[in-house]
């Protein structure tokens, strides 16, 4: 009798959002508190100590920024050229800077064996269910609850959780598994054909309602190629320390969401005249695009109306 | 609601902030020591308190679990439920009035409730792993560690709210009425 009382709670599950919303609104802002007022404590006794260091940090800083700063010129350079190439061959912007927004991991489920964060962003800021969540090193998870102040984010890792993945060097298409392991997870659906090898790198393949493409997922290892079937198995080790996290990035918009950047008859104009011989397709694709009036004000540089 | 129980439930929300906050405040390399203190809480609860009341309240730890787990429903209260029923069932066989003997406890439990968890998770989901984690053997011990207090905790409230001249045990709180 004991045991069928969480049936009752999952058939319920639409009625009981608003309790469950109810209850985070209670307990984050404590977690919250907890993990501001503990962190502000061990951040200032750990930089009193760290200005015994500071003088010789911000030499070597101050050498490391003009170092970068060169470097960064010359990026920059790349990057103008590249964009007026991609503008003649009319390629949809990939690199389109996501609109990416902040957050602080304020707790962990509270289970030991749930795979989830909590953040503190919420619906105020713009996060929403199923949204994207990555950290420079790669992917993490999506959102699947948030109120107006915190999120839920649900990690790669989770037993339910699946991404579509593409490799790097073969290009051959599959689907990363979650297995409930922090540290690894399961490849599904790579083609026995694709010739997958221990270390390839597996990146995301995007699409509507998934993680923008291109993003590091995780390294290939234990390649198992049976005797017989379509498809070959192996384990992925995630790109992402998940015990690490303290800051993620959540994806409020992606380019797969965003039109393609109008093209810029300045920068099209020198590129065609290097040109040999341009033909009277690339002239026409070269012809700037009307940008749509209702196009967002706070969209980013670059991007076309949201749908 | 008795007082008593209003209490349990108000430890029960500590418990759960607590655990959901304490591995962000650990260094990176100790953040696998994921205390359930949750876990502990139905434990005690299982040596302590009547069926329907004690089942009542490891059903409202469990979904506390389930409210920041994002699984199906219900998942962390039946497992709550479940290591309520089983211990309750072998009560007798234990003894664990607090200090290492409920640190003992909870850390077999702890190992117990992972692998129903898995076992669950595994017929729920295709793709979950029936391997063995290291993380559950941390965080066992993290629960060992942290049932300590909790069992100690509790067994203060109790006695608190006790008659004089009784004692707990099994079943002491349904004597006592």
């Amino acid at each position: 009798m004991f045991l069928t009382l969480p049936l009752f709670v999952y058939f319920l599950r639409d009625q009981k959002r608003w309790l469950d919303r109810a209850l985070i609104a209670f307990t984050a802002p404590i977690e919250h508190a907890i993990v501001v007022a503990v962190g502000g404590a061990t951040d200032a006794w750990g930089n009193y100590l760290w200005l015994v260091h500071t003088r010789a940090q911000d030499l070597e800083l101050r050498r490391e920024m003009l170092r970068q700063r060169a470097e960064l010129q010359l990026a920059s350079e790349i990057t103008a050229e590249n964009a007026r190439l991609r503008g003649l061959l009319e390629l949809a912007d990939k690199s389109a800077p996501l609109k990416l927004l902040a957050a602080p991991v304020i707790a962990v489920g509270a289970s030991p064996h749930s795979h989830t964060l909590r953040i503190a962003r919420g619906t105020a800021d713009g996060v929403q269910v199923g949204a994207a969540v990555i950290a420079p090193e790669g992917i993490v998870g999506t959102i699947t609850q948030a109120t107006a102040g915190y999120a839920d984010v649900q990690l790669i890792v989770a037993p339910q959780a699946a991404v579509p993945a593409l490799s790097a060097r073969t290009r051959g298409r599959s689907t990363v598994r979650g297995t409930g392991d922090l540290a690894r997870c399961h490849l599904d659906y790579a083609l026995r054909t694709d010739e997958l090898a221990d270390g390839d790198l597996l990146v995301t393949a995007g699409g509507a309602g998934f993680f923008p493409k291109g993003l590091h997922i995780g390294h290939v290892v234990d390649v198992q190629k049976r005797a017989t079937g379509m498809f070959i198995g192996a384990e992925v080790i995630p790109s992402v320390d998940f015990s690490r996290l303290d800051e993620v990035l959540v994806v409020l918009s992606s380019p797969s969401e965003l039109a393609p950047p109008p093209v810029d008859p300045a920068l099209v104009a020198p590129a065609a005249a290097d040109l040999p011989k341009p033909s009277p397709r690339a002239s026409q694709h070269a012809e700037p695009r009307p940008t749509a009036p209702d196009a967002a004000p706070g969209a980013p540089a670059g991007a076309g109306p949201t749908p | 609601m008795t007082i008593r129980n209003l209490l349990i439930v108000l430890v029960c929300f500590a418990a759960s902030i607590l655990e959901a906050t304490l591995p962000m405040l650990f260094p990176p390399f100790l953040r696998s020591l994921r205390a359930d203190l949750l876990l502990a809480v139905v434990l005690y609860l299982a040596l302590h308190d009547e069926w329907v009341q004690g089942a009542g309240l490891s059903f409202f730890a469990g979904s506390l679990s389930d409210l920041s787990a994002a699984t199906p429903p219900g998942i962390y209260a039946f497992l709550a439920v479940l290591t309520f029923v089983i211990v309750r069932t072998t009560a007798s066989a234990f003894r664990a009035d607090g200090g290492l003997q409920a640190g003992a406890l909870a850390f077999v439990a702890s190992l117990v409730h992972a692998l129903f968890a898995t076992l669950i998770f595994k017929l729920l989901f295709s793709g979950s792993s029936l391997a063995l984690h290291a993380s559950w053997l941390w965080s066992a011990f993290a629960t060992g560690l942290g049932a300590m207090p909790i069992f100690a905790l509790l067994r203060r409230l109790d006695e608190s709210l006790l008659p004089a001249g009784e004692t707990l045990g099994p079943g002491a709180r349904a004597r006592a009425r």
